[in-house]
């Protein structure tokens, strides 16, 4: 059978659930069941109780600007080209997530901003999948 | 601990130079030969290594002590990234305070790239931020400065200022990479980074070596009679704290430690210095080790308080903005400074008559706190 569907798939495993058919992408945090305390990324052991019953979470998908810059240069070789703006997240959960934003001007970003995730396309690999990355942009736009 | 005070007895290093092609043996071996001489030792009197290095190959400790002698001593590599060499001198500390040896020396060697610190190891091992690009190195610092700014109303000018003074300091220091002198508008108007960090305001990567030889209070008393002492360290890491940001060490409660183990404070410090890989270093930095209150670093850099002739002099041979950032080199550079301005022999850069220096070396999350007195 031959099939042209593209797939979507994550630029790094573990990290994030790309979005798919009527499910909503998210970032994949983990909780520990002992204390509640959440973390992105993942990890086998609570930083706060040393607790391994760890039990994988959808982080919350909306967040705030906790802090920012303007990247003015970049690496060679990565998908992020300078200028643009990344960020710590802060989520609900008491979770930092280092994160691209976009669809703000340079000019208007500032700490406090309300953001949402989303995932956008870096590149196709040799297979014609759709390589994902995420990045969250200002609520409602 | 049989004694809680080990001595520095003598510093050497290279000058430090952006990308000078120099063979990083050669730079051990003249920065090791400086520090011997300087303590008056002979290489065969030294009994343990360490050396420090983040982008050498494997093996670079024994091939730089074998530069010097080949007598058999124990030589191990130390890796905490930008913090490395002086970790290096609190390991030999721990060993001879405990008594196991009484004469060590740490040699700090770093040949660096050119442009930002590169990523290593396979990319399928990288975590996301290095595998996207997201986090450029001002980046960290930028995001604590925006931070700063917010919270406190810390403004860029403050920034530029601590800055302002690391290049004139550093044209006072024939070691430094960097000797030009920058107006606060020529800092604040050259090229952007990472907002609010502009290129005068970063450190760059510069190749150098530098070494320190330590020994106990007993040895000491054959070569000096006036010993540099190490009276208080402390290393740590990053403290878990729920919601935080990426965080670099524990530095307030580094700062904490070492008061307490060498009852001096504040206070009691004449000359200091910090990490600047990036100018609002110096400015964390002070409110962290509390030589002023949380958010009043900026003001305090501003009115001048850490000039050389100041309250409180910091980066008095212009810091890693200046002197460049030979990572495994730079905590080494740190203490041949601070060892300098104790005995009087920073010439131009002199402080006037200081009897204590504290030492802050940072490097990604390991960071190491050092007390002195003369």
């Amino acid at each position: 059978m031959a099939t042209s569907q593209k797939k979507r798939v994550p630029i790094k495993q573990g990290l994030f659930k790309v979005p798919a058919d009527r499910e909503k992408g998210y970032l994949i945090g983990s909780r520990c069941k002992k204390c509640g305390d959440c973390f992105y990324p993942k990890r086998a052991v609570c930083a706060n109780c040393y607790s391994q019953e760890m039990e994988e979470v959808a982080l919350s998908t909306r967040g705030k600007i906790y802090t920012y810059t303007i990247a003015r240069t970049s690496y060679p070789g990565v998908p992020l080209t300078a200028p643009f703006i990344t960020a710590q997240v802060e989520l609900p959960e008491k979770v930092q997530v280092l994160s691209l934003i976009t669809g703000i001007d340079f000019d208007k970003v500032k700490i406090g901003t309300d953001v949402e995730l989303y995932f956008w396309k870096v590149r196709e690999d040799e297979e014609g999948n759709e390589v994902m990355a995420f990045a969250f942009k200002p609520v409602g736009t | 601990m049989a004694d809680k005070e080990v001595v520095i007895l003598g510093v050497g290093m290279t000058k430090f130079g952006r990308v000078t092609g120099r063979n990083p043996m050669e730079m051990a071996r003249e920065a090791g030969l400086m520090a011997l001489k300087d303590a008056g030792v002979d290489y065969k009197d030294i009994q343990i290594g360490f050396c420090a290095h983040c982008n050498q190959p494997i093996g670079t400790g024994t091939d730089c002590f074998a530069e010097l002698g080949m007598t058999g001593i124990p030589v191990t590599n130390v890796e905490l990234a930008c913090a490395s060499q002086s970790r290096g001198v609190m390991l030999a500390a721990y060993m001879i305070a405990a008594g196991t040896y009484d004469m060590a020396m740490v040699i700090g060697i770093e040949k660096m790239p050119r442009g930002m610190v590169p990523i290593l190891g396979e990319q399928s091992d990288m975590p996301y931020p290095f595998l996207m690009g997201l986090m450029p190195m001002p980046g960290a610092y930028a995001m604590m400065a925006q931070r700063h700014m917010h919270t406190y109303g810390t403004k860029r000018e403050h920034f530029a200022k601590a800055a302002e003074k690391a290049h004139r300091n550093g044209s006072l220091n024939p070691n430094a990479t960097y000797r030009d002198v920058y107006t606060l508008e020529q800092i604040l108007n050259s090229r952007l980074i990472a907002d609010p960090i502009t290129l005068y305001m970063c450190s760059a990567n510069a190749d150098g070596a530098t070494a320190t030889v330590v020994c106990s209070k007993k040895m000491a008393k054959k070569y000096t009679t006036k010993p540099m002492l190490l009276v208080g360290w402390a290393g740590g890491t990053p403290v878990y704290e729920k919601g935080g940001m990426l965080a670099e060490g524990p530095t307030e409660m580094l700062g904490h430690k070492v008061y307490d183990m060498s009852e001096l404070g504040p206070k009691d410090v004449d000359v200091m210095q910090v990490h600047d890989a990036f100018s609002p270093g110096e400015i964390f930095t002070l409110e962290e080790l509390g030589f002023c209150p949380k958010g009043e670093g900026g003001p305090f850099v501003w009115e001048g308080n850490t000039e050389i002739k100041g309250k409180i002099p910091v980066n008095t041979d212009g810091g890693l903005v200046s002197c460049g950032h030979p990572i495994g080199a730079t905590g080494g550079r740190m203490i041949a400074e601070l060892s300098w301005q104790l005995r009087g022999l920073a010439g131009e850069r002199q402080v006037k008559n200081p009897k204590v220096a504290l030492l802050h070396n940072q490097g990604l999350g390991g960071t190491n706190v050092m007390m002195f007195k003369m």
